[in-house]
């Protein structure tokens, strides 16, 4: 079996233990199974890692991977994925970034990057088509994300286009809800690679390139991507709100769903006042300058904004949901400041909002005493300590060290866990699991803990789902639909596509252009299959690293404490729990336990460590 | 009238009232045609009464003095007030297994069964090439050709023989009587009928052989369509199973009243299914109007061999995928269409290509599949186009989510049949408005 085109074939392996650089070949069959992106690099991070090693030290493994359609045109085909065991949750550690830098990064003529143990010293790797070289980079050290961009780019001569990914103080010092960033601000934000790369003294990887990815059928290709194009401008989503709003015009929107979070999820009821301006509509009257995009992006969802003389990127909805309203917090412009100090400091901007909510939450109940605060007023609502607190926990600075830590091991540190709103110890994303079975559900099983994202974003049904909208409450509807919007996840990133695309259309479009690519039938079927494979194999790596069903499940908050849904009291009860969850197995084909069978490991062709 | 009377009376009318409508929506009634008759036992008096629809009153919108309650044979002052067909029901009504009888103005039948004939006369029967035609309404539908075709002597000798053999009669020129067991079924027969007449229209229209399409059915009528749908049944109707799930009902009662209102499928016809982890919710009369809404079951997810071939379809196909939701819709222009041929060729087409902007983009091409095909191809389609019309068989569409996300399918499936037949009548070349590479998608 060759390797089909959209693949360059090699896998780039960097060992920073031994300052060892060596390529490998890509094997065919990785990609026939795996596909690319998010698939590929959890395959081989997989057969790579030790799900009992310590996350920040030598023995994680951190695979970043490309996708076949990265270096086409095909609309947001810009994405990258990260795999690592995560410093915060314990279990597989999986985050995805737009931007340019994975365009580049391909361009170079790797598809994958490897990148074990740990340097003695702060050290770069510098890739082009030439040559990979592991540089020191002790200069860089204690440079933001801003700085050490600029400096790198400054100093690569050449007439390739280089491109900057790179961790910023927050990962230097090991805050376990570091992110990597790339491009400045676009982020492999949840469930702390930064501070992966940190702990291997990493800070920064620079790439070069002008490799271009061939297509084997470009009618094939042709038909997809036409229909694609078309979907986007049609749908009002994708067409215009996403340019014109931003993900933060969803602040009204998931308001009006009763899901918009308030102090640390003990609420969800906003005035029209506080949120007037604190909105998406407040954000392009006042701050924006212009929205950007990523690769090949006509969505166009970034906002380039500028408080007073500071310019940055953001805010986007999750961060200013959770640094705002979660925090009690109403005021945008404290809010993007934060955003923007977050961005250049390295820190994912939704565990550093839910950790904040969380240390108000223990200040306000008299849990953190006073002195405890370091002589900031950790009330709900104090907008003017955000940016405080966003370097103190950067630097780990008095209580911000404890911070750093997440909001879990913050909480456990003060005897209330059950004041950290996390599953398997990653915050919750800005959407309210009282207000949704599906997405409650989604949480739970999140290989990575909470996230939107890699648990399936069911709420986007909720408001813009338009013909796919599914009923909130339905306990029979909930496993297979959340089930089903995992797997369209899992094919978007292995694809190296954006979520938002999901607006316009599902797998069908995409599937045409990965077969166009490739020349191989990449049919939706196998795309399903595939997102088996890859749901699959996560859990086996979580399993190994000791996820129980217990983990699968919601703080008691959301089972104890009614919020008012659509007029109705809702919890997600502790029966809700257990059903849906048992339920969700089923629906993977996983036993009781949560473990794929053994005859899905094998319809799937997994075989365990050796696989 | 006592209350009880009124009470049981009630509830009568207002079945009549939605019967009445249905009518009215699905286009059989115009303003103050047909009539709608039922035998009822009373139960204040025990006697059989012949309920019946007043003459030129408005299907579509009954009142409760719009209904005449008579007794079931001879006359008293509300006869003068009934159908002045009250006699042809009166003797349809007198069959054995007959309580219902209802009488529209099936135009679609009544447009493809129009010959030049003298009257009276008897005419060749219509011959169904849908099957649902083929299976409800027992292959065929008589045809007469009267001289006073309207509540004349001739046709109330002739309405109800017709009748004793057959479910409906076709009267030329003024649509058709059914018998039916209750008022529903009745609307149900007419309904097909009706489409079964639209469907000949529309092959007709885009110049189906329909001749040589009806010997060949009537030749092997098995080899022609899938199966044959569920028997009509009367018992369980706006049955439930599964309050609990109260959006989900919501959805499968919104769905269903789309699917009817927009015509994606005759009256109580097609099926609707979402898939739970070991259990199916399934409603067998997926089109159906709010007020006469079909039953709503709840049934394992496992194969069953009591399945009907329809059940067993659902299950198979979910049983090798991982979709949440399935549409079954008898759209009568895709029914039409399966049987298109390109001119100059010999064989119907395996695809509709949509011409117009939307539904070419949303569907590339729409695959058409013989009757027979295996379950494993059925989904491997699905699975790549969302939607396939069986030839013979019906559109069946998947969803990853949700029930109106599967409900786009066969109306956009109607929607772009439609467009294919206006062009096709307007005389364009309908290769040259197709996408020049869908031969190949
Ligand atoms: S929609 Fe937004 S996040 Fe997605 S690729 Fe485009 S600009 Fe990036």
């Amino acid at each position: 079996m060759s390797l089909p085109d959209g693949y360059h074939g090699r896998i780039l392996e960097v060992d920073l233990t031994t300052g060892g650089v060596q390529v490998t070949a890509l094997e065919p069959a990785l990609v026939e199974d795996y596909l690319g992106g998010r698939g590929l690099a959890t395959r081989i991070f997989y057969a790579a890692s030790d799900p009992a090693c310590d996350p920040l030290g030598p023995e994680n493994v951190v695979v970043l991977a490309t996708s076949p359609l990265l270096g086409t045109n095909a609309p947001t085909s810009c994405r990258g994925h990260m795999v690592f065991k995560s410093p915060l949750t314990g279990v597989i550690g999986s985050s995805n970034s737009g931007g340019t830098w994975a365009l580049v990064f391909k361009s170079t003529g790797y598809d994958v990057l490897v990148i074990r143990g740990a340097s003695a010293e702060p050290v770069m790797i510098d890739i082009t088509p030439e040559a990979a070289r592991i540089l020191p980079a002790k200069h860089l050290w204690g440079l933001d994300v801003h700085e050490t961009t600029a400096r790198l780019l400054s100093e690569a001569a050449g007439n390739k286009r280089g491109r900057v990914l790179c961790i910023g103080p927050a990962g230097e010092n090991l805050v376990r809800f570091a992110a990597v960033m790339n491009d400045k601000n676009r982020a492999y934000g949840r469930g702390g690679p930064g501070a992966v790369l940190g702990a291997k003294k990493l800070k920064a990887i620079r790439v070069r390139g002008n490799l271009k990815t061939t297509i084997t059928e470009p009618e094939r290709y042709q038909s997809g991507l036409e229909q694609a194009r078309y979907l986007i401008k049609a749908v009002p989503t994708t067409k215009r709100l996403l340019r014109d709003m931003g993900t933060s015009g969803l602040i009204r929107l998931i308001n009006v769903i009763d899901m918009l979070p308030a102090r640390n999820f003990q609420d969800n009821r906003h005035s029209f006042e506080e949120l007037e301006n604190a909105g998406g509509e407040a954000l392009r009257d006042t701050i924006l300058v212009r929205p950007g995009a990523c690769g090949v992006c006509p969505l166009a969802c970034q906002r380039h904004t500028q408080v007073g003389p500071r310019k940055g990127e953001g805010p986007e909805y999750e961060t200013l949901a959770l640094l705002g309203p979660n925090c009690g917090v109403y005021d945008l412009e404290a809010v993007t400041l934060a955003n923007y100090r977050c961005n250049e400091l390295g820190l994912d901007t939704m565990s550093c909002g839910t950790t904040i909510a969380c240390a108000m939450e223990l200040f306000d109940k008299g849990i953190i005493p006073p002195a405890a605060a370091n002589g900031l007023e950790l009330r709900f609502g104090n907008h003017a300590i955000l940016e405080e607190l966003v370097e103190r926990i950067a630097f780990r600075e008095g209580l911000g060290d404890i911070l750093a830590e997440g909001s879990l091991r913050l909480a456990k540190h003060f005897n209330h866990p059950e004041l950290s709103m996390t599953v398997k110890g990653l915050e919750i994303p800005a959407y309210d699991p009282r207000a949704s079975y599906t997405q409650a559900l989604g949480y739970m099983t999140s290989p990575t803990g909470a996230c939107h994202l890699r648990g399936g974003y069911a709420v986007s049904l909720a408001f813009f789902g338009g013909a796919k909208e599914i009923p909130r409450f339905s306990l029979l509807q909930s496993p297979i639909a959340i089930r089903n919007m995992q797997n369209l996840g899992l094919i978007q990133d292995s694809l190296g596509i954006c979520r938002f695309t999901g607006y316009a259309f599902g797998t069908e479009p995409w599937s045409r252009m990965a077969s166009g690519v490739t020349g191989r039938d990449f049919s939706t079927a196998r795309l399903e299959e595939i997102a088996d494979r890859i749901a699959a194999l996560e859990r086996l790596f979580n399993l190994e690293a000791g996820v129980t069903p217990e983990d699968d499940t919601l703080p008691a908050r959301f089972s104890t404490e009614p919020l008012v849904v659509a007029g109705q009291q809702r919890v997600v009860s502790r029966e809700v729990i257990t059903r849906l969850r048992s339920d969700y197995y089923e629906a993977r084909r996983w036993d009781r336990l949560g473990r794929p069978t053994a005859g899905l490991l094998s319809k799937l062709r997994i075989n365990g460590r050796q696989t | 009238m006592t209350g009880s009377k009124w009470k049981v009376n009630e509830s009568l009318i207002r079945r009549f009232q939605s019967v009445g409508r249905a009518l009215l929506l699905c286009d059989l009634e115009d303003s103050h045609s047909g009539n709608i008759a039922l035998r009822w036992k009373n139960p204040e008096t025990g006697r059989d009464q012949l309920v019946i629809t007043s003459t030129g009153s408005q299907k579509g919108d009954l009142a409760a003095s719009d209904i005449c309650f008579l007794p079931a044979e001879g006359t008293d002052y509300g006869y003068y007030k009934a159908s002045s067909e009250t006699d042809i029901h009166a003797r349809i009504l007198a069959l054995e297994g007959v309580s219902a009888s209802v009488h529209a103005h099936t135009k679609h039948l009544t447009f493809v069964t129009l010959d030049e004939g003298d009257k009276p006369g008897r005419p060749a029967p219509f011959i169904p090439v849908d099957p649902l035609g083929h299976y409800h309404l027992g292959g065929l539908v008589p045809v007469d050709r009267f001289a006073v075709p309207s509540g004349s002597r001739e046709m109330t000798e002739t309405v109800p023989q017709r009748l004793s053999d057959h479910r409906v009669t076709a009267i030329q020129g003024h649509g058709a009587f059914a018998k039916a067991r209750t008022i529903e079924e009745g609307l149900f027969r007419l309904c097909i009928a009706d489409n079964s007449g639209y469907v000949v229209q529309m092959a007709e229209r885009v110049g189906v052989d329909v001749a040589t399409l009806r010997a060949g059915i009537q030749a092997a009528p098995d080899a022609h369509f899938s199966y044959p749908p569920d028997e009509y049944t009367i018992a369980d109707d706006q049955s439930c199973d599964f309050p609990e799930e109260e959006e989900l009902v919501r959805e499968f009662y919104k769905a269903g009243a789309r699917i009817f209102e927009s015509r994606l499928s005759p009256f109580h016809t097609g099926s609707l299914s979402v898939r739970g982890i070991a259990a199916l919710l399934y409603a067998p009369k997926a089109a159906m109007p709010r007020e006469i809404s079909g039953p709503l079951l709840r049934t394992p997810l496992a194969a069953d061999s009591a399945d009907s071939p329809e059940l067993a379809l659902h299950k198979a196909i979910y049983e090798l995928s991982n979709f949440q939701t399935i549409a079954h819709c008898h759209v009568p222009e895709a029914e039409a269409l399966a049987h298109f041929v390109y001119p100059g060729e010999s064989r119907p087409n395996d695809r509709i290509v949509p011409i117009d902007a939307e539904g070419s983009f949303f569907y590339l091409v729409i695959p058409v599949v013989p009757p027979k095909t295996e379950v494993e191809t059925l989904v491997r389609l699905l699975h790549d186009y969302k939607v396939v019309i069986v030839r013979g068989g019906g559109v069946w569409g998947v969803g990853a989510q949700s029930l109106s996300e599967v409900l786009h399918h066969p109306s956009s499936v109607r929607e772009i049949c439609q467009y294919r037949v206006a062009a096709y009548e307007r005389g364009l070349d309908l290769r040259a408005l197709e996408p020049e590479k869908a031969g190949k998608w």
